[in-house]
């Protein structure tokens, strides 16, 4: 009787998906991977004034020249020397939009109380950035 | 009489022997590239934010976060401090020397809708002492 002797069989990896494999893996890295970048209002800073300095100028600004806007503490808007009242967003666009007109380089003050919520900064600073004004002020009283 | 030979069509094939190389190239560079940002314990929700709808996309490179919380808490560096009086310089001090690392800083406030006003305007004093003056406050997107 012939015995046949047994062919030892060569052990493989099958290699031909690996690509596949990996190039599965970029889609996810780059479906998953999300550029994180922050979203907010940009406002300059003025130069921090030095008590005595002499190059300190004074300057006095009409109503044409700048618009203050003062936050009172439960959330009002007084407008230069009106009296406060509350302004839903429309209303302080119109406003805005009509001080613009006068003069198209105003300068908004926003004066807000230090007992008024920072979210009522943020809400009138938000519809002077939207009605594209530059020149915006912040302080406190 | 010449004699014209048929020439051999060669297959024609893209050598894809190198493609795993490349593709496990690219993950490689993926995977050490990315970055995993971690919040910190401490911080304000983004519902806390305040809504804004003009906001601008402020890339991550360049900045510092203070968050400031409702309690007045003003957190820095991981490190909770108050501006109790003038005299409190933990954050111009701390703001001067990330300024001298990178003169392009800009600081980005995550602050509590809630939080008065007051600690606010105290803090941007002391950027402005530090000479930080670019600052960005953080807010959710108004959705319409």
């Amino acid at each position: 009787m012939k015995i046949g002797r047994k062919r030892k069989s060569k052990a493989e990896i099958p290699t031909s998906s690996m690509s596949d494999i990996a190039f599965l893996l970029i889609v996810f890295f780059m479906a998953t991977t999300k550029f994180d970048v922050k979203e907010g209002i940009r406002i300059v800073l003025p130069q921090a004034s030095e008590e005595g300095a002499e190059q300190t100028q004074t300057l006095t600004l009409t109503e044409n020249e700048m618009t203050r806007l003062q936050i009172t503490e439960d959330g009002r808007i007084a407008v230069n020397n009106d009296a406060p009242r509350a302004f839903e967003s429309g209303e302080l666009d119109a406003l805005i939009q009509q001080k613009v007109r006068i003069n198209q380089q105003m300068i908004f003050k926003v004066i807000t109380d230090r007992e008024a919520t920072y979210n009522e900064m943020i809400r009138v600073v938000d519809r002077l950035k939207a009605a594209k004004i530059e020149k915006i002020s912040l302080s406190t009283n | 009489m010449a004699n014209f030979q048929k020439k051999r069509s060669r297959d024609v094939a893209i050598p894809n022997g190198s493609m795993s190389d490349i593709a496990f190239l690219l993950l490689l560079f993926f995977m050490v590239s990315t970055v995993f940002v971690q919040e910190k314990k401490f911080w304000v929700e983004r519902d806390r934010w305040p809504i804004a709808e003009s906001i601008e996309r402020i890339p991550r490179n360049h900045t510092t976060t203070i968050y400031v919380m409702r309690d007045e808490t003003i957190l820095i560096d991981d490190i909770p401090t108050r501006i109790e009086s003038s005299e409190d310089v933990f954050v111009s001090s701390t703001l001067i020397r990330k300024k001298a690392d990178d003169p392009e800083l800009v600081v980005c406030f995550r602050t509590d809708r809630d939080t008065k006003y007051g600690v606010m305007s105290d803090v941007m004093r002391q950027l402005q002492t530090a000479e930080t003056l670019v600052v960005a406050f953080e807010t959710q997107q108004r959705h319409n």
